[in-house]
């Protein structure tokens, strides 16, 4: 394999994981302070919309993405809303998310369907971003780079802050944290909303560095791929970029394949699109032969807190 | 001032059945007023969709036509809710159903005779079985998470779709059209009222309510149902096996979606077409919720939904409501049902701030 072809594959890869990477970053945190959020998909969808929109009709994407994270926190309040102030169930919950932010971002997509947009690309000079070699370091949206950004604040902010500590303490232990006088709720819908934000975020990453329009149904299951990754990196932010990148990787390997040609010809494309369903069963099952899952889940998943 | 939650002794029996209703009655009330942000003519929208399918009795056929498929998956769907089963592919067994039934009529379609129709019907159960049996097998073996499983099958489910249609199963007539031929007479549901497109999947949907209902209520396997959902340890104590309960409730809901896809193909659309996958699996999910997991309740929830269906067909057509509108409408219907869930739980106190 020669190194145009590499770095090609490289760049590609790194493009179609980011979406994947900021909202399963997020749902970490959300996961970790005790609440699972399966609406994942739907606030993606809402902050893709969103975040396309306010690039649309601005012409600036900071807006669009600033814009797609505000989208993506108001909506998961719905959410925050039902399964914290009125403990309704989380699975149910979520899966309402889901289907409002598929209703919603057809609704508000509507007119903007078809309508084109300058990818967000590279804002390094032509001589590092086009540089044959360099360009594998340079030529990344700023989404890119932050969302590396993003493993480390994460990582750091729960394993060396104080307040990292308090809101893994209310995901593993979520009534200890209440007696000794932290705001469970608080703490998870500050958790809920940053989750929204970051699946906003990474709604947005489809329509400014993927494909630059809007399609109703972008996203394609992106958020339950998220959701699986999380479990995959029990729980790590290191683990979740190896895994973001692993899917990202799986997920172009249509376009490579197709073009080394020989027996990969007769693959069928749907088999190709299938793969990164799959791929999520797979590593699924995988994990869940290594070690138990429930060892580094927090204690607190799922389960509704009602203070008294 | 703030609330507080104080959970009940007994779930509330009458709000149990009061919230659903108060929960449309709320998504009309709410939608109008949202749909008037939006700059749309909120009121006009509330009353085509939930309003004309019923006063005008030229939409009851359509009615019937919409709620059958959702009935039948729901009550699969509610079954394994019931058990804390978390079966959201439906859409995916759906489709499996559908294209196993197709299979089935491409390789009988010089053939001809009554009993074409109950083996068609036999195979979408069955295909609808076997796209679950992955999940349930992973589950009841490795205890991976059904949740991610079925839906990650559903995706899949599409491409297997598309790979059929747009290769070896497109029609040679239907001019590069991705679609099966025609299917024969016999392969096509029939007509139960003369005049009308209402074929035999509605009184179909009834009688699979009635069935499950009195299987939940009079048989142990429903008792069965209800003890592992509500009390697993009750259940591990009492000698049901809750490995069993997964895997009988999987390849129940399987069987119905893929039943359910057997009786679309076989009836409004007689070939297998890309449109398909019409997404009643997943609003069967809204439909079981809305429905309070109850048979009985069930049908009257897919009625509902499919009067927002047809609702949303008009109120494009008549004041140019885009389609997605629909979707909206469904969901703040879930998220004031779930919402309404705490008045069956739990006492709402009011606490005033103290000082």
């Amino acid at each position: 394999m020669n190194v145009d072809l590499t770095i090609a594959i490289i760049i590609t890869m790194v493009g179609a994981s980011t979406p994947l990477l900021f909202a399963a970053l997020g749902e970490l945190v959300v996961e970790k302070s005790g609440v699972l959020n399966l609406g994942v998909e739907g606030m993606m969808l809402t902050g893709a919309v969103v975040g396309f929109a306010v690039t649309y009709t601005s012409g600036n994407p900071w807006l669009g993405i600033g814009a797609a994270a505000i989208a993506g926190a108001s909506v998961s309040m719905i959410f925050a809303f039902l399964t914290l102030s009125l403990s309704a169930n989380q699975v149910a919950t979520g899966l309402a998310l889901t289907i409002f932010g598929a209703g919603f971002s057809a609704l508000f997509g509507k007119p903007f369907t078809g309508k084109p947009i300058d990818i967000f690309g590279s804002v390094f000079p032509p001589a590092l971003s086009e540089h044959p070699y360099l360009r594998v370091f340079f030529d990344y949206s700023p989404l890119v780079y932050f969302s590396l950004f993003m493993v480390f604040a994460i990582w750091w902010f729960l394993q060396k802050t104080r307040a990292g500590l308090i809101l893994r303490a209310v995901g593993e232990n979520d009534h200890s944290a209440h007696s000794i006088g932290y705001s469970v709720l608080g703490v998870r819908y500050g958790a809920i909303a940053f989750g929204g934000a970051m699946a906003g975020i990474g709604g947005s990453c489809f329509p400014l560095i993927l494909t630059p329009q809007w399609v109703e149904g972008l996203t394609g299951g992106r958020g339950w791929i998220a959701l699986a990754l999380v479990v995959f990196a029990a729980w790590r932010p290191g683990r979740l970029l190896a895994g973001a990148y692993l899917f990202g990787l799986i997920a172009t390997m249509e376009l490579y394949a197709k073009a080394a040609g020989g027996a990969f010809r007769i693959i069928p494309s749907e088999l190709w699109a299938s793969l990164p369903y799959l791929a999520t069963i797979i590593v699924l099952v995988l994990i869940s032969l290594r070690h138990k899952i429930s060892s580094s889940a927090p204690a607190c998943l799922g389960k509704p807190f009602i203070p008294n | 001032m703030q609330f507080r939650l104080e959970k009940k002794l007994q779930p509330s029996k009458k709000m149990l059945f009061a919230t659903p209703v108060l929960a449309v009655f709320l998504t009309m009330i709410l939608g109008a007023m949202v749909f008037t942000t939006l700059g749309f003519d909120g009121l006009s929208a509330v009353r085509e969709i939930f309003l004309t399918p019923i006063i005008n009795s030229l939409k009851w056929q359509d009615l019937a036509v919409k709620a059958a498929p959702l009935i039948i998956i729901g009550v699969g769907l509610s079954i394994g809710y019931r058990a804390n089963v978390w079966n959201i592919g439906a859409e995916g067994q759906y489709i499996v159903g559908g294209l196993a039934a197709t299979g089935v009529a491409l390789l009988t379609h010089d053939l001809s005779g009554w009993w074409l129709l109950p083996l068609m019907g036999i195979a979408g159960a069955l295909g609808g079985m076997a796209w679950v049996f992955v999940p349930a097998f992973l589950r009841t073996k490795l205890k991976v998470n059904e949740i991610l499983t079925t839906l990650m099958l559903t995706y899949v489910a599409v491409q297997l779709l598309n790979f059929l249609i747009f290769g070896p199963w497109k029609s040679p007539t239907s001019y590069g059209q991705p679609q099966t031929v025609l299917f024969n007479s016999d392969q096509i549901l029939p007509y139960i009222i003369p005049g009308t497109i209402v074929q035999a999947g509605a009184p179909i949907a009834v009688l699979i309510a009635i069935l499950a209902w009195i299987i939940m209520s009079r048989s142990v396997f429903g008792f069965q149902v209800k003890t592992v959902g509500s009390a697993p340890n009750a259940a591990r104590y009492g000698g049901f096996s809750e490995n069993k309960t997964i895997w009988l409730t999987l390849l129940i809901g399987g069987a119905l979606a893929g039943f359910a896809g057997m009786l679309e193909v076989a009836g409004p659309f007689n070939r297998m077409v890309p449109q398909f996958p019409s997404g009643y699996g997943f609003t069967a999910i809204i439909v079981a919720f809305l429905g309070r997991l109850h048979p009985i309740g069930v049908l009257f929830a897919g009625i509902v939904l499919a009067i927002t269906f047809v609702g949303g067909e008009v109120a494009q057509t008549t004041i140019g409501l885009p389609n997605a509108a629909v979707g909206l409408f469904q969901a703040m219907m879930l998220f004031l049902l779930l919402a309404g869930d705490v008045l069956v739980r739990y006492n709402i106190k009011i606490v005033r701030a103290k000082r």
